[in-house]
């Protein structure tokens, strides 16, 4: 017996190649929509593993650092590094902000991390080129995401900051680039203001008599100073030796001091369940739209492949062939267009995937799910196609 | 082989069938969580170190005369302007005498006055002077009493008590005068040494306080700078080390200069060693006060040891370490690091010998069953 | 074993109950020996197509009795269970287009009704050669139908027909597109055909051109038919 389905393939290959090559797209878009959830998901996990942290301290009763504004004072750290269990503690700061290259300006989040060296929490932990910070002031270490380049001057208010490394996947749970700077640099960019807002604020202070006395000389000085020092930190990231528990550490930090402390899972929780929730969910009914829309259109495709058939179907009937014979046919068919619209969707999402500008995350047991799907799917689009072709009736090759 | 029609007809679409599988495969192979990490490998040299020093400071004048008045008072007027030189002794500006002048006359009254009062005093003792005289000869020819002696004896004293009293009455305000006589001089605001005119705060016609400054002057040549360095990195620092400094305003100049000594005190709110770095010679044109420098300070090499870049050391459970390349793949081996350069370079004292090949750069983070692919670059050309 | 062709007895075909019944078959006679070839021939809506569907077994007919070959396949309810293998081993169908498989070769197109059967695809193919060679278009084996002439299609249709050596053949207007000589040579084919093969062949038509060459004709109106003898023209 010979193999109608491969005759039939063999024939018309151009028509099924190029079938299972729009199918193939379509699938492609549909395991891409699936990466850029799963995307969005890996960006909020990869910040916290980025930086190291097993707790996270953070001003009384706000979400921070992440999902709202923390601010603490830079010097409480050295309360935790103290504490048994504690391996380490360093001061960071996280701002969100237009970071320029000449003319042109990047979204990046601006990280200042203290000067512990290499391996401390905050720190990038792998470098794709370069070196890490060695120098207090004026150096950064910039994710590749962000355009940057070694040998980069960037401006970050009013200093500039050579680019000595690159970092590959350090972003913040939004998908901006990151860009490490010293610790005290950053805090002079999170809290001082431009230049014309420091003016406004010098011409004030010495308009109020309060601070201008004439008999107090110095005063006016000493205040307008105060205004522009800045000895704030957004988060205390915490290392916690091998052996101890987050938790207890956690609880001994809420009970002493006046603080908010989050482990690990806890700033999952706040990062995915409520900083991306909603674009994630958005993205997620998207994705599921698009699955049924493609079912439907590879049904529809199937289903219009076997109605060009109807009048061969009907005479296979006529001249003896099997109910079996021919809805092996058609079934056979449906699984080939599926298996190659597969194999070109998985190829197109993966070519395309580096493309998009936040990342995409294509992961296998995705693709193996995906797989199954239209497996199934061509499967029950053939049967109604199938159904349709066992109900022609022979007698219509014999005419009236 | 001959092939039939059919099957020459069918060998485009198994060309294409065998190329999808192809990329098929390495696409399922190669990309995604399953693809191995991409690393570049670097080797341990041994070198010799500078941990040289890095911090920013800004430039002060080590001496700064703020001038002003003692007593509050209106300035009458200014001769110095901001970037004139002075000399010790130079009259700068005057303040408003206001009732000075008015004191002193009433003063001088007060002193003419009180002359006055002294002769007075003085003709009075001269003649119970010469009463008491007569009187003391009389008593001797019984031509007196004692009664009258001892009372002529008495006025003498009185008289010469008052005299005393006048005399020293005329002294204070004497006194008094010389009093305000030098606080006119201190009217007149005088340069206190040579230097360079830097601040002028009030104008002529303001009232100023007493203790204001009017007229701040620096000493040029004693310029130096406030530097600040953090103290995870400033171990080495010690006076006398040569300096290269970067003003913030001449970025394409290095000055040199060295370091005039530590303080003694360090900022432990900021967490920095504070020094002086003075400069070799004073830069023209002079440096503004508080501009921003940065400061470089080359220390003698160390030593050679085995060293190896900062980008590859990572942690693992809590250790510093790197990853070394082995047969089997690569092995996490915990160093014990000493000091560091400017340039990345670090000593590493304990863990690695020279030539031992470790991962410098990744793609991301390594774990020991990692698989790795070796690569040149991680970075091609960028976007 | 002696065939003994086509014999229908008493066939009638009710389509509808009640008020709206109708007959289209009413109580037909019918006999074709083996190697015969006769005609039918009647207007259109007189029963012929119905009479050709009973006869290949693609409705059910309401009563009468029919013998194909050496077996009685109807006798008021169908005596055959399976109607399929019926169709393909025992009837070969020729039809007014050649309705082959677009997607096989000639050669495949004709094998494909023993491999159906269960033969393998080596006899298949030699005994389709054979039925090809025998209508003279072996040498269009490996060509696809798209590729053969009008003429060449329906020879190998009829090939097909007769590949699985059916007892029967029905041919419903197998002439109407073709022109007087193709016709006259696809009626000689069919008459060598049926010789050699000892077939019997009941052809529905009207076609002028061929209906003289007929020895027997069968007139069907109004579902029923009378008999008639033919002028039976030679064919050479």
């Amino acid at each position: 017996m010979i193999s109608l389905a491969g005759r039939d393939i063999l024939h018309s290959w151009g028509k099924f190649i190029f079938t299972g090559i729009g199918l193939g797209l379509l699938i492609g878009v549909t395991l891409i929509m699936a990466g850029v959830y799963r995307g969005m998901v890996d960006d909020g996990r990869v910040l916290l593993d980025n930086s190291g942290a097993d707790l996270w301290v953070v001003q009384k009763d706000t979400l921070g650092p992440y999902a709202e504004s923390s601010s603490l004072p830079d010097d409480w750290w050295r309360s935790f590094a103290s504490l048994p269990g504690v391996m380490g503690a360093s001061n960071v700061t996280y701002l969100t902000m237009q970071v320029k290259k000449g003319e042109r300006d990047v979204r990046a989040m601006v990280v200042g991390i203290a000067q512990d060296g290499p391996t401390a929490a905050g720190w990038p932990p792998q470098l794709v080129a370069g070196r890490h910070i060695t120098r207090s002031h004026y150096e950064a270490v910039a994710d590749v995401a962000s355009g940057f380049v070694l040998g980069d001057e960037l401006k970050i208010r009013r200093n500039f900051y050579k680019v000595v490394g690159l970092t590959r996947r350090m972003v913040s749970s939004g998908g901006d680039p990151m860009i490490f700077i010293p610790l005290k640099d950053a805090q002079e960019a999170q809290f001082l203001k431009d230049n014309d807002a420091i003016l406004m604020q010098r011409r004030r202070t010495e308009e109020n008599p309060i601070f201008n006395r004439p008999n107090v000389p110095g005063l006016l000085e000493a205040v307008i100073e105060s205004q522009i020092v800045n000895h704030s930190v957004n988060a205390v990231l915490v290392r916690i030796k091998p052996g101890y528990s987050a938790e207890e550490i956690a609880t001994s930090v809420r009970r002493w001091n006046r603080l908010t402390v989050y482990t690990r899972q806890q700033m999952e929780q706040i990062l995915i369940g409520k900083l991306i929730a909603t674009s994630a969910r958005q993205i997620a009914m998207f994705l599921v739209i698009l699955a049924v829309v493609s079912a439907a259109i590879v049904a529809f495709i199937i289903y219009t492949l076997t109605m060009d058939k109807i009048r061969e179907i009907a005479v296979l009937k006529l001249i003896g062939t099997r109910n079996w014979t021919i809805s092996w046919m058609i079934l056979q068919q449906a699984l080939v267009l599926g298996c190659l619209g597969f194999v070109v969707g998985k190829i197109t999402a993966t070519f395309a995937a580096p493309y998009f500008p936040k990342y995409v995350l294509l992961m296998p047991f995705d693709s193996v799910i995906g797989f199954f799907a239209v497996v199934v799917i061509c499967i029950l689009s053939s049967i109604v196609a199938i159904r349709m072709a066992l109900k022609v009736d022979p007698a219509e090759a014999i005419g009236g | 082989m001959k092939l039939t029609p059919k099957q020459r007809q069918s060998i485009p679409l198994i060309v294409f069938v065998l190329l999808l599988l192809t990329i098929f495969i390495f696409v399922a192979v190669r990309s995604g969580p399953l693809a191995p990490i991409s690393v570049t490998l670097s080797t341990v040299e041994s070198r010799t170190i500078s941990p040289d020093l890095s911090g920013v400071g800004t430039v002060q004048a080590r001496y700064t005369y703020k001038i002003g008045p003692v007593i509050t008072g209106k300035i009458a007027s200014l001769n110095v302007n901001v970037g004139e030189r002075v000399e010790a002794g130079q009259l700068l500006g005057e303040m408003d005498a206001v009732d000075i002048a008015q004191r002193l006359q009433a003063q001088e009254a007060a002193i003419r006055s009180s002359e006055a009062v002294v002769l007075q005093a003085t003709a009075k003792e001269d003649y119970a002077k010469s009463q008491a005289r007569r009187y003391e000869q009389l008593i001797l020819t019984r031509g007196t009493s004692e009664e009258t002696l001892l009372s002529k004896r008495q006025e003498l004293a009185i008289a010469s008590a008052t005299l005393s009293a006048s005399i020293s009455e005329m002294a204070r305000l004497r006194a008094e005068r010389d009093a305000l006589l030098s606080q006119l001089k201190n009217l007149n605001l005088i340069a206190f040494a040579d230097g360079l005119v830097a601040a002028r705060n009030a104008e002529p016609g303001s009232t100023v306080t007493a203790g204001q400054t009017v007229i701040e002057i620096i000493d040029p040549d004693s310029l130096w700078i406030n530097a600040r360095f953090d103290q995870h990195s400033a171990e080495g620092l010690a006076a006398g080390l040569p300096a290269e400094i970067t003003l913030r305003s001449r970025q394409s100049q290095t000055l040199a200069g060295s370091v005039l000594w530590v303080e003694p005190k360090a900022d432990a709110v900021t967490e920095e060693m504070l020094a002086k770095i003075v400069f070799a010679t004073t830069p023209t044109p002079l440096p503004s006060i508080g501009e921003l420098a940065q400061i470089r300070l080359r220390l003698p090499a160390l030593a050679e040891t085995p060293t190896v870049l900062n980008a590859a050391i990572r942690t693992l459970n809590g250790q510093r370490g790197v990853w070394k390349l082995t047969q089997d793949g690569i092995l996490f081996v915990p160093v014990v690091l000493g000091r560091t350069d400017l340039d990345g370079y670090v000593q590493v004292l304990e863990g690695l010998q020279v030539g031992d090949q470790v991962v410098l750069y990744s793609d991301k983070t390594l774990k020991a069953d990692s698989r790795i692919h070796i690569t040149e670059s991680l970075t091609g050309t960028s976007r | 074993m002696a065939k003994q062709g086509i014999i229908i007895e008493g066939l009638s075909k009710q389509y509808g109950y009640g008020d709206t019944a109708f007959l289209a078959l009413k109580n037909v006679n019918m006999h074709v020996a083996p190697g015969e070839v006769v005609g039918l021939i009647g207007p259109s809506g007189s029963g012929k197509s119905t009479l050709l569907k009973c006869l290949g077994a693609v409705i059910d007919p309401t009563a009468g009795r029919m013998t194909l070959g050496d077996e009685v396949i109807f006798d008021g309810a169908w005596h055959v269970k399976d109607l399929r293998a019926l169709r393909r081993d025992k009837i070969g169908f020729v039809f007014q287009a050649p309705y082959l498989i677009p997607f096989l070769d000639v050669l495949d197109n004709v094998a494909l009704l023993p491999m159906l059967a269960g033969v393998d695809n080596t006899t298949a193919r030699k005994q389709a050669l054979e039925l090809l060679t025998a209508l003279d278009v072996q040498h269009r084996a490996s060509a696809m139908p798209s590729q053969l002439s009008g003429g060449e299609q329906q020879r190998v249709a009829i090939a097909r027909g007769l590949v699985n050596r059916p007892p029967v053949i029905l041919a419903d207007e197998p002439t109407a597109p073709l022109d007087s000589v193709r016709a006259l040579a696809v009626i000689r084919m069919l008459n060598d055909m049926a010789k050699r093969f000892e077939t019997a062949v009941i052809v529905v038509t009207h076609d002028e051109k061929i209906i003289p060459t007929f020895k027997r004709i069968y007139h069907i109106r109004d579902g029923v038919t009378h008999e008639e003898v033919g002028e039976g023209r030679s064919l050479n």
